[in-house]
């Protein structure tokens, strides 16, 4: 027999992991219909506004289409590694999500005190870490499988990219671990609810969040870092030979990993799901108090996914040879001065 | 559950590293080799040491296999074909090491005491590496990283050549090196200077060698 104890956790397990998901792939589906609104606007045009009141049901309609399209694969590609490209991206975008701290901890009545958040890790920013640069085979991999030459090229511009990038990545986020002394997600948002909310952690590294984010985008392969889908030079990059669904695979993949590029930017830098001055209002452990602060979050994420799409609006794209001198000559040696600056003034209990 | 879990992840590790030998296509090798570091990386997690999982993943799955992957495709090996074996010597060298690390793993298995007294362990923890990289192994993290910069300042040498520039010239990274004999024709082939330049026009002033078919082509 079972114990009560631990179905009640694994019920609780399940519903977690389901509504995560569920959230967040539908929030990223909404991203794509913004970001083509947004586009428009700042474009002069108007963008799809025909499928439901104001286009709010046309991320279906592209399911649907995405769906229904022929599944075109070409004649010499590498099977094996062309089915696998897809299923790669997909997984490592999606399995970062589970860690991220989403609310604080809530009293549910007649059930117990549950953490808002799927696992507990003990070095989540790790994992984060991890699993995001595993990421980087699946567009090496695609380019390659596909047997086409613009693939190719888009596949090795983008892991010499994601390699470059992912270094000062990783080092801006050492600045606000020394000052955590932690690399648990959970507690690192716990250590910015000092001040009602306020002792956000940007406010001690802003040139470590300065790097983070320039990186984060070029991480993504967004603009102005897209390169490796630079239409002009290389049609679609690595996805030209991908059709219907595996392409779809790969669009999804890139809005969850803007998604989860912006969860790590808010919680590392601005304090999670910490609301300014709400446990004034609300007491910590309500079922209001959560709420407050899970909608913090999300306006936070929010917040940035609309930088994404106003920086693709409105910068051209870098050459090649800029994005790698850029990378490695000014973002690296940024970081270590952020993390030099952060150090010294720990070394000298300044904070 | 944990037998379950550790024979699922030891036996795809296996299966993964027998598949990094039996595979004639490098790249399928090198899929197979990121499949045994994160199956190891499973397993690591099972023995309560996240913070070497981690790295494990991030370190080799992350950041070598990348590179070697990167240079598989970059150099488009090929299939690699069955071929005579040349240094047949090599096959009882091969038996012999065989069978020593049978041997150890049998003495190891016959060596350990089969009901260990479990007690909790923070070996894997990330305070308890940090402390013990920064105390008691200072040293050879220190040398280790100096290692790591020797390798770096090599590399870069080996890369640059700048010695061969005119001090005068631009170099840009990812243009083509050109020998003069592909501007100059009627240059000795003997000369293989490389210069790095951005057009064949300034790799022609930096050598010092007129274009033949420039008013041709205007």
């Amino acid at each position: 027999m079972i114990p009560m104890e631990s179905i009640i956790d694994i019920t609780l397990k399940f519903v977690a992991i389901t509504v995560v998901f569920t959230v967040v792939l539908l929030i990223v589906a909404y991203t794509v219909l913004a970001e083509r609104r947004i586009l428009g606007f700042i474009q002069g045009r108007l963008g799809p506004n025909r499928v439901g009141y104001g286009g709010s049901l046309q991320p279906f309609a592209d399911l649907l289409k995405f769906i229904l399209k022929e599944d075109i694969v070409p004649d010499k590609s590498t099977r094996f590694v062309y089915f696998l490209a897809p299923v790669i991206t997909t997984m490592a975008a999606m399995m970062t999500m589970i860690v991220y701290p989403f609310g604080p901890e809530v009293n549910l009545p007649f059930i117990k005190t549950i953490p808002l958040v799927v696992a507990h890790f003990d070095v989540g920013l790790l994992y984060v870490l991890g699993i995001t640069s595993v990421g980087v085979y699946g567009i090496a991999l695609a380019g390659w499988s596909s047997n086409n030459k613009y693939s190719l090229m888009g596949g090795l511009r983008s892991s010499a990219q994601m390699i470059s990038y992912e270094l000062a990545l990783g080092l801006s986020l050492i600045g606000p671990i020394l000052l955590a002394g932690t690399l648990d997600l959970t507690k690192i948002v716990e250590m910015q609810s000092r001040w009602h909310g306020m002792g956000w952690l940007i406010l001690f590294t802003p040139l470590s969040f300065v790097v983070y984010i320039i990186s984060a985008i070029a991480e993504t392969n967004r603009v102005p870092f897209d390169l490796p889908e630079a239409e002009t030079e290389l049609v679609a990059g690595f996805h030209t030979e991908y059709s219907a669904m595996k392409f779809a695979l790969f669009f999804l993949a890139e809005y969850i990993n803007m998604f989860t590029v912006s969860m790590l930017a808010t919680t590392i830098f601005l304090g999670g799901w910490n609301c300014p001055f709400a446990d004034l209002v609300f007491e910590r452990g309500s079922f209001l108090f959560a709420l407050v602060s899970v909608l913090a979050f999300l306006v936070k994420v929010i917040f940035f996914l609309f930088m994404y799409i106003w920086i693709r609006g409105t910068l051209p794209r870098f050459r090649f040879d800029q994005l790698m001198n850029f990378g490695w000559r000014f973002l690296l040696p940024l970081a270590l001065l952020s993390i030099f600056i952060t150090a010294t003034m720990i070394f000298l209990n300044f904070f | 559950m944990l037998v379950l879990l550790f024979i699922l992840f030891g036996g795809l590790a296996i299966g993964c590293a027998v598949n990094v030998v039996a595979q004639r296509n490098p790249l399928y090798c090198a899929i197979s080799l990121i499949g045994v570091f994160v199956s190891l990386a499973c397993l690591y997690l099972m023995l309560a040491a996240p913070f070497i999982a981690a790295v494990q993943i991030i370190v080799y799955a992350g950041a070598i296999m990348v590179l070697v992957v990167f240079v598989i495709m970059l150099l488009n090996v090929e299939q690699e074909e069955k071929r005579n074996i040349r240094l047949g010597f090599l096959v009882p060298v091969a038996v012999v090491l065989a069978a020593a690390l049978i041997g150890e793993v049998a003495f190891i298995l016959w060596s350990v005491d089969p009901n260990p007294t479990l007690q909790p362990s923070d070996i894997g923890l990330t305070k308890s590496i940090g402390d013990a990289l920064f105390t008691t192994y200072l040293l050879p993290f220190e040398i280790t990283s100096i290692l790591l910069l020797m390798a770096i300042v090599g590399a870069m040498t080996l890369a640059r050549r700048t010695g061969m520039l005119s001090p005068g010239a631009r170099v840009i990274p990812g243009a083509q090196l050109l020998a003069v004999s592909d501007i100059d024709p009627s240059a000795s082939h003997d000369d293989q200077t490389p210069i790095s330049s951005a057009t064949s026009d300034e790799a022609a002033q930096i050598l010092g060698v007129v274009k033949r078919d420039q008013s041709k082509r205007d």
